[in-house]
């Protein structure tokens, strides 16, 4: 069956890409195509479901990374005999105490931060990716550049007041559901990120980004 | 294409363009706007009226002549409530799929099936509806071509749609 040419224009049209002419077309199109209209169904179908479930479909699996991961344990285990493993655990257990026990005694002063008043962190800079410009709809995510290693960062996310606060050792976090549906068209919002250091040191905050969900034409 | 006005069978046109203006009212008014059932059946009996009263003469097709019709009646609607609101009513960017638990039902064994796909086409799901990156974003995040992007959407939707079936 030939392909219907409107039909590339499926999700554009759900996704609100498609404006004045182009979507009159398209709209008037549907309503004399009963197969691009079918198609357009399924597909909304689709798109709601990703759109209000996208959170729990795409969080990653933890299942996934122990059936990875079990084999591997498994392969490592059965590679010494119990004798080598009681040496290996001795050689371990020296290791930690060098390691915690002795080297801290040589270990330098901690790195010091000067702070403003308003926490303004100079000595590191976190710098917020996305989003920092005006978005069509209520973002998925905030993502910021990572800091490295055991660091956990802290994001607040403000309207009038502050309206969600949540921390993270990712340098991204996804956005819950159900504050995502509260931010609607029209709305200003402005997001912060501070990142603490594994002793839980304040380490850099971030500047306090703004945008707006536009109002839909 | 175009359609006798003689030829209209009244019972089919509800059948068949019921759904099509639902689709159309929601997508326009946003289906938490408590009104839109109402302003379909406006339009369904609008349009009764109008092929009885033999205004439609098969000019256009019976589609166009129903659209436009739906077209107008938003219209209406909007500027209605914009007139007692101030402000018109905030279009949702697609139907909520929980309005009644049929499609609730529907929308979570959807989510599921979307679950287990491969990752490559769940990716590509994720990056172009959840994060609404255009196909080209997508291509070069994935490091694959637009038409790839593409290909894996309609790919995974056919598999969804087997998925779903069995």
């Amino acid at each position: 069956m030939k392909k219907c040419p409107f039909e590339s224009q499926i999700d554009d049209y759900l996704l609100n890409r498609l404006e004045g002419g182009d979507k009159e077309a398209f709209e008037e199109h549907y309503f004399n195509c009963q197969r691009c209209f079918r198609l357009m169904e399924e597909r909304n179908e689709l798109i709601s479901a990703v759109k209000t479930r996208g959170a729990w479909i795409f969080e990653p699996e933890p299942d996934a990374e122990k059936k990875v991961l079990l084999p591997t344990f498994e392969k490592v285990f059965s590679y010494f005999t119990p004798r080598q493993w009681a040496t290996v655990a001795a050689a371990a257990a020296v290791l930690l105490v060098a390691v915690f026990g002795v080297l801290p005694r040589f270990k330098g002063a901690p790195p010091q931060f000067v702070l403003s008043e308003s926490e303004v962190v100079r000595g590191a800079s976190l710098t917020l990716m996305s989003p920092v410009i005006d978005t069509a709809v209520a973002p998925a995510y905030f993502e910021w550049k990572s800091l490295g290693e055991d660091v956990e960062y802290k994001l607040s996310l403000y309207n009038s007041g502050l309206i969600w606060t949540a921390t993270t050792r990712e340098n991204r976090i996804s956005i819950p559901e159900e504050i995502r549906a509260n931010m609607t068209a029209g709305q200003k919002f402005a997001w912060q990120v501070r990142a603490y250091s594994s002793r839980g040191t304040l380490i850099a905050v971030s500047s306090r980004v703004e945008f707006q969900i536009k109002p839909a034409e | 294409m175009e359609q006798k006005a003689s030829a209209v069978d009244l019972d089919e046109i509800v059948l068949r363009y019921r759904p099509v203006v639902s689709f159309k009212v929601k997508k326009s008014l946003g289906s938490q706007t408590p009104d839109w059932e109402d302003v379909v059946n406006e339009i369904i009996t609008q349009v009764i009226e109008k092929v009885q009263n033999g205004e439609f003469r098969g000019e256009s097709s019976i589609g166009t002549f129903i659209y436009t019709i739906t077209s107008r009646r938003i219209i209406d609607f909007i500027r209605q409530k914009t007139r007692v609101l101030k402000e018109a009513p905030e279009p949702a960017p697609w139907p909520d799929p929980c309005e009644d638990a049929e499609a609730r039902e529907r929308s979570r064994i959807l989510a599921e099936a979307i679950k287990r796909l491969k990752p490559k086409f769940k990716e590509v799901l994720e990056l172009y509806y959840y994060q609404e990156l255009s196909r080209n974003e997508v291509a070069e995040r994935l490091g694959i071509s637009p038409r790839r992007v593409s290909e894996r959407i309609n790919y995974a939707q056919k598999l969804l749609r087997k998925m779903i079936k069995k």
